[in-house]
């Protein structure tokens, strides 16, 4: 038994986190078996194929291969960070789990120093997910020594808990729990998307030509007036295996990582304990005169819209994808003066995903994350209505930021900007049915260990409107190959569609 | 005069039986509590005269109103309070109410007024600008009975509505519950706290394996068992065979 030990809380908290993802699987065994395919797809067609070219490929340390490393753990890091930063600070307001775990005779600093390397252990295994399917047949067949990139992770997952840790004790500290619960999850989306709004400054500082981060990684590297940092090749080095080198890394994340949590353990647990005794959530809301609606479509709505807003986890979520979209909306404005057809395609294409992605997660919000399903199911209100009610709530935030920017292109470039506004259109719309269609009541709090819908539902969203936004840069571009991706996504929706029966048979089990 | 509430021969399965060829007769203007174990499928019944789960077979009807084939116009008269309260978190009880005014199309002019006394007799009026997210058990009870009570409901539905009660918040509710009853509503009700059935109700039901085992007045209850002029727990554990306390 690890009764009280720090590896039996770890334990404890890596149990919870996998059944909560096991919980998430909502597609049921079909789900979990389209992402595992998805995953031995990749693997073959992908993963293989390049271990076989890297076969007698050595990677050079070059200045160029260093920051290029660079940069990829960076963008690495900064997601971790994002992600331990939002949880720590959550982790202030779970009264009920902390409040026991607190009563235990157990030291608070050893129960937060076990929930933060749980932490570290999600988000390393979040992302050797997504690079296993590369890494394990490359390292099989031609780099044995790479499989170290996983040790490299861990540790910058240790890392990142670490700063997690630290920066939500600083906001703590600084403003107070009830805002820290608000500005932290607005931080950590903008941490998230730091480094692809970085590496998107050139666009923005109106450069001709928008470079990619090879491109830029490059011009660096043949820049002699550029110094690389001391020991900027340390993470390079690690990552092919270099003994010394690895040692040393993961050496540094530990060090840091038992560091901030002995120093700040005591701190994080005492602001633990004031966020859950100091009602810090129910600060009264500025008195306004009562607006009583004449319809359920008007009341729904309502609701919909003051809840969205009142949750900062939820609007961080939608500014971290909202950021991503700037660039893209910057792309298109700059492109549709000019003549550069293709990048304003692809950007269309790339707005009409994201419209979709944005989309999809507020549906998912409305629609399955409502803390009183049954008092609208035992309301005088047609299913319909309420849909209509909720899809139209889930919608306004984007409408309110894709308007402008649809209405300038349209006025600019009307053929671009009609697809653009149609694949916009259809990309919302598609997601929002699929979010109908695979509804799973939950707890809205959910949402913030969830960060989304079912793995099932997620997919399905993404393919279509993936599928959407392909037609809608063919179709930008005049070219007639904008049939076929439309017709896998129609062909894809009918495959989704659930009829009602069905709808309410899966609800009830 | 119309029976509030009529079933006949209603089924209800999920892996096993819940409700077995349930008979339930709740008269107009009558307190009833429905009693029973734990699992004995009080709140599946509820929720499928509530119109929140179909039967297998049987039927429902609320003052005339079949349930399966009208199920809007008979959720117009009724309300439903299940034991854990339907309140958004971040909403504040004038919004909810609000919202929930909003759902049974009630006139804002009659919803404002209403609201105000809801919440003036509930004791939550101070409270009505604070979100209901920091609020205590008993402060989100009462908000949920606010929201139940707005469209004025003529049958009120209610599951354990005392549960987790302090005494001075359930008397409040059981003073609302008997208020509406005497203005002519009808109110059924589950409870575990015997004594609140044996005061309060007109009718008692007992209720195990989804069946009727018995119902009438204490009184009538009493001529039934051999326990007579026991109190409603001897008659309880005496039908049930049961020595644990009724639970939800």
């Amino acid at each position: 038994m690890l009764r009280g030990t720090t590896a039996g809380l770890v334990f404890h908290e890596l149990r919870l986190s996998w059944r909560a993802a096991l919980a998430r699987s909502g597609g049921g065994v079909r789900g979990l078996v389209i992402i595992c395919s998805v995953i031995l797809a990749f693997t073959g067609f992908a993963g293989v194929p390049l271990g076989y070219v890297l076969r007698h490929y050595q990677l050079p340390i070059s200045r160029l291969t260093i920051i290029l490393s660079d940069l990829g753990l960076l963008a690495i890091a900064s997601l971790m960070v994002s992600q331990t930063l939002s949880t720590a600070t959550e982790s202030l307001h779970q009264r009920g789990d902390l409040d026991l775990l607190f009563t235990a005779p157990i030291p608070p600093r050893r129960t937060l120093a076990a929930r933060f390397m749980a932490l570290a252990v999600t988000v390393f295994l979040t992302f050797a997910l997504m690079v296993s399917p590369l890494l394990i047949p490359v390292a099989i067949i031609s780099h044995p020594t790479w499989l170290a990139f996983y040790l490299v992770l861990a540790s910058t997952a240790l890392g990142a808990a670490a700063m997690g840790l630290a920066l939500s004790t600083f906001l703590f500290r600084l403003i107070g729990a009830r805002r820290t619960r608000a500005v932290a999850q607005v931080i950590a989306a903008i941490i998230g998307a730091s480094f692809f709004l970085v590496s998107q400054v050139n666009t923005f500082v109106g450069k001709s030509q928008s470079q990619g981060i090879w491109a830029q990684a490059k011009a660096l590297a043949l820049d002699e007036s550029f110094k690389l940092p001391p020991g900027a090749d340390i993470p390079l080095r690690a990552m092919i295996g270099q003994p010394l080198f690895l040692l040393g890394y993961t050496l540094g994340a530990v060090i840091l990582f038992f560091a901030v949590s002995s120093w700040l353990g005591d701190r994080f647990a005492a602001d633990a304990a004031m966020a859950s005794g100091a009602d810090t959530a129910n600060a009264p809301t500025k008195a306004q005169a009562a607006r009583w609606e004449t319809s359920a479509f008007r009341a729904i709505f309502r609701k919909e819209v003051r809840l969205l807003w009142r949750d900062a986890a939820l609007v961080s979520n939608v500014l971290l994808r909202t950021l991503y979209l700037i660039p893209l909306a910057y792309l298109v404005i700059r492109s549709a003066r000019g003549d550069t057809g293709l990048v304003l395609a692809a950007a269309a294409g790339g707005l009409t995903f994201m419209a979709g992605q944005v989309a999809g997660t507020l549906a998912w919000i409305t629609i399955s994350a409502e803390e009183a399903h049954d008092l609208l199911a035992g309301s005088p209100t047609r299913q319909g209505i309420i849909r209509q009610a909720k899809l139209a709530a889930a919608y306004l935030p984007l409408v309110i930021f894709l308007a402008p920017l649809l209405a300038y292109l349209v006025w600019v470039a009307p053929v671009v900007g009609g697809f653009a506004l149609g694949g916009c259109i259809a990309s919302a719309i598609t997601c929002g049915l699929i979010n109908i269609w695979y509804q799973k009541p939950s707890k809205r709090k959910d949402f913030r260990r969830r960060k989304g819908s079912s793995w099932f539902a997620t997919l399905a969203e993404a393919s279509v409107a993936a599928l959407i936004g392909l037609a809608t840069t063919f179709a930008t571009l005049g070219n007639v190959w904008a049939l076929l991706p439309s017709l896998l996504a129609i062909g894809l929706m009918m495959l989704l569609r659930r009829s009602e029966a069905q709808i309410a048979l899966a609800l009830e089990d | 005069m119309v029976d509030a509430l009529v079933v006949a021969d209603l089924n209800k399965s999920f892996k096993t039986p819940a409700v077995q060829g349930l008979d339930l007769v709740v008269r107009t203007g009558e307190l009833y509590a429905l009693l029973g174990p734990n699992g004995a499928g009080k709140t599946t019944t509820l929720r499928m005269v509530a119109g929140l789960l179909a039967p297998d077979s049987g039927s429902i009807s609320v003052f005339g109103i079949d349930v399966l084939k009208s199920p809007l116009e008979a959720k117009k008269v009724i309300a439903w309070a299940p034991d854990e309260p339907m309140l958004y978190d971040r909403l504040t009880p004038l919004e909810y109410l609000e919202f929930v005014a909003g759902l049974w199309n009630v006139p804002p002019a009659l919803a404002a007024a209403r609201a105000e006394d809801l919440l003036q007799t509930l004791g939550l009026w101070e409270d009505r600008n604070r979100r209901c997210e920091g609020f205590s058990r008993g402060m989100q009870q009462k908000a949920a009975l606010a929201g139940a009570l707005i469209h004025d409901p003529k049958l009120l539905i209610l599951d354990e509505p005392l549960t987790g009660l302090d005494a001075a918040v359930a008397r409040q509710v059981k003073d609302l519950l008997q208020a509406r009853v005497a203005a002519g509503a009808t109110v059924i009700l589950t409870t575990h706290i015997l004594e609140v059935a044996e005061r309060m109700a007109d009718r008692i039901g007992i209720i195990q394996g989804g069946r009727l085992l018995a119902e009438g007045t204490l009184d009538e209850l009493r001529t039934r068992t051999v326990s007579q002029g026991g109190t409603l727990e001897d008659i309880f554990l005496e039908l049930t065979g049961d020595h644990g306390a009724p639970g939800a």
